[in-house]
């Protein structure tokens, strides 16, 4: 099979992993070829809309292991490749060069075992830094079940590591992977959180991974709990949401007709919350089983069930009071503290702030006025009414489609 | 009567410019500062060149930053890079207010001409970095890598100046097809120059790369979640004329 071939195969085979980020990297600087850019560069946009950074390809697609989800499964009837350590090191520098790419992006099906696989990742990235100087953004995952000291032994040659959680529940995974124990995916995420802590030139950019969603009957809750305790516990720098893809038809997985695109990017501005703008997942959500409110954003879905708590007054209230308005985000609440202290400020200062008063109206005041006289006693119902996108009210059996029409951020899910 | 400053086109040289102005008391509100070779003259105009010095101008530049910070110099300067028209008297004016408030400039969001050429800057800034991304390179026969681009504000320095430390290790070439400017690049430093005819002939093997790539960019894309609109938000169709992928 020629390289063209196997680049599309396992290119392919590469495009559901949605973590591709290339920012953050603080790794030292060698002689040699290129160099990792702190906020991340965007080099294109596939026809899905997402950020191609880097070159993102599996290893191999053979598969020992037979995860329900997953496209390159054992029992799946599909054309197989593999690439050698030397094609991929020669792509990506070439693509590198040409600036294509940012760096590369190396997942990998098991083939043989996970430690020949591990390996294999190994011998790629060890050819790209020490053959080729290589210095720019390199994502490597770690296998599951792979050993520890491979592991290690990449990590220091890598600016990020993730291993992909998969699932958000044990009971998830034992269903849709059996192969997979709740194990063989924390023990390396902690072994690297580990190291890391220890180590200075260890994956620089830190560690994330990856959850798919909709494939199983998981809540919203769940996923965000779990997040929360992966920021904590391993001090993950991101856990990224894939709506699942029905690419294998497999009584064990949701009958989903297309990929949930709203769910995730909720999910992405809740997860946002709890990372950025310190809400807690309790906070969040009343119960265990609860989903997020598609209709509106979770910061919205939450104030209008704290609207004790409002409205705030722009000119008085802290930081932390502010961040939690809707409409407000970091930099308009940074800008409003600093401003303040000159002269009070109206709406029409916030505006230029950046706020969005579509939403902000409904939850601030100003010198103890609100934005119109009666918008004070509003009900919660009444305010979620005005602030629902018409198109999901016309059309709310077609929520799996309207994203397409009204989606702004997608990904970062900043609010 | 207006006095015109008419300055070389360069950064440098606007701020000699107005390094005039400001020392010399001259009433800004009277005052155009112009390009040399964007001035059409008119013989009741008082006229008067200003040379561009390295000395004067690294003295105003000193002052900025000593008034306010470097990243307000910064400001300044991708503000001078945007194709905004009338930018100089935007920037003139800016100068003299970093001169009054200092670093609280950042935070004069009501005042028009602080958020003008704030607008400027920031859009300067956000199309540098679309094109750290979208620039393409190909290889071609005389040995170095080539890249052109059109760019809506005249952004060829940081541009070239951000692959200067990326692709240290080759011989480049960045192309301004619209200004017909050229940043080279010789392994050491960058020259800018204006070009003349380049005929150069890509490599087999530059080809075969580009075949690679767009093969690759069209086996991501992930047909359930096709969103065109998205797309061209990201990445605008005016960044698609030099963009492989696209062609
Ligand atoms: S181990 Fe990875 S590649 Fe193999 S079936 Fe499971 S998810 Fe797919």
């Amino acid at each position: 099979m020629d390289i063209l071939e196997k680049l599309e195969v396992l290119g392919a085979a590469a495009k559901y992993d949605v973590s591709c980020a290339s920012s953050g990297s603080k790794r030292e600087k060698h002689f040699g070829i290129g160099s990792t850019f702190s906020a991340g560069i965007c080099h294109s946009w596939t026809d899905d809309g997402r950020c191609i950074s880097l070159l993102k390809v599996l290893f191999t697609n053979e598969c020992i292991f037979d995860c329900a989800y997953c496209i390159n499964r054992k029992s799946n009837d599909i054309k197989r490749a593999t690439f050698t350590p030397q094609e991929i090191a020669d792509l990506t520098i070439n693509f590198y060069k040409r600036n294509y790419i940012e760096g590369l992006f190396l997942s990998s099906a098991i083939k043989n075992s996970p430690d020949w696989t591990m390996e294999m990742l190994f011998r790629t990235v060890w050819l790209l830094r020490y053959k080729y100087q290589f210095n720019g953004y390199i994502h490597v995952k770690a296998i599951p079940y792979a050993s520890l000291d491979l592991i290690r032994k990449t990590g220091f040659l890598a600016d990020r590591m993730s291993v992909n959680i998969e699932l958000p529940s044990e009971k998830s995974l034992k269903l849709l992977c059996p192969n997979k124990t709740k194990e063989s995916i924390l023990k390396p995420m902690e072994f690297i959180t580990k190291v890391a802590e220890e180590e200075k030139n260890f994956v620089a950019a830190g560690q994330s991974t990856q959850m798919i969603i909709g494939a199983t009957d998981d809540s919203d809750y769940k996923i965000i709990n779990l997040s929360q305790h992966l920021y904590k516990k391993f001090k993950l720098k991101r856990v990224y949401y894939s709506a699942y893809t029905p690419v294998n038809n497999d009584p064990r997985i949701l009958k989903v007709e297309s990929p949930p695109l709203l769910r995730e990017h909720r999910l992405y501005q809740a997860d946002w919350l709890i990372r950025v703008y310190n809400f807690s997942a309790d906070e969040l959500f009343k119960s265990k089983d609860e989903n997020l409110d598609l209709e509106v954003d979770p910061k919205v879905m939450w104030a209008l069930r704290n609207l004790d708590r409002f409205p705030v007054e722009v000119n008085r209230a802290s930081y932390e009071q502010l961040i939690r308005v809707p409409g407000i985000g970091i930099k308009s609440a940074r800008r409003i503290i600093k401003n303040r202290v000159f002269h009070s400020l109206e709406f029409d200062d916030l505006k230029k702030m950046g706020v969005v008063l579509k939403r902000a109206k409904y939850f601030i005041t100003c010198n103890g006025k609100t934005f119109e006289r009666f918008l004070i006693d509003l009900e919660p119902e009444k305010i979620k009414q005005k602030l629902t996108d018409k198109n999901s009210l016309q059309r709310p059996q077609q929520l799996s489609f309207f994203d397409r029409e009204v989606f702004t951020s997608v990904i970062t899910g900043e609010i | 009567m207006y006095k015109i400053f008419l300055y070389d086109g360069t950064f440098e040289g606007f701020m000699c410019a107005a390094f005039h102005i400001i020392s010399e008391g001259i009433d800004k509100d009277s005052t155009i500062i112009v390009s040399k070779n964007e001035y059409q003259p008119m013989f009741i105009d008082n006229v008067r060149e200003v040379q561009s010095d390295l000395k004067t101008f690294l003295e105003i530049r000193k002052e900025m930053i000593k008034k306010a910070d470097n990243s307000v110099f910064k400001r300044i300067y991708y503000a001078f890079l945007s194709d905004t028209k009338d930018k100089e008297g935007y920037i003139l004016r800016y100068l003299f207010y970093v001169l009054v408030h200092g670093k609280k400039i950042k935070y004069l969001y009501s005042d028009d001409i602080v958020n003008t050429v704030e607008k400027m800057a920031k859009n300067v800034s956000r199309e540098i970095g679309k094109y750290m991304g979208l620039i393409r390179f190909c290889e071609t026969d005389k040995g170095f890598l080539y890249a052109k681009f059109e760019p809506k504000n005249d952004i060829i320095k940081p541009i070239a100046y951000f692959f200067k430390n990326r692709l240290n290790e080759f011989y480049w070439v960045i192309h301004d097809v619209k200004r017909n400017k050229v940043a080279i690049y010789d392994r050491k430093k960058v020259q800018f120059l204006t070009c003349d005819n380049l005929k150069l002939k890509v490599t087999h093997q530059d080809e075969m790369f580009q075949m690679l790539w767009k093969n690759y960019f069209k086996a991501m894309a992930i047909e359930e979640r096709k969103n065109l609109k998205l797309q061209q938000q990201n990445m605008p169709k005016r960044y698609w004329k030099y963009l492989l992928e696209k062609n």
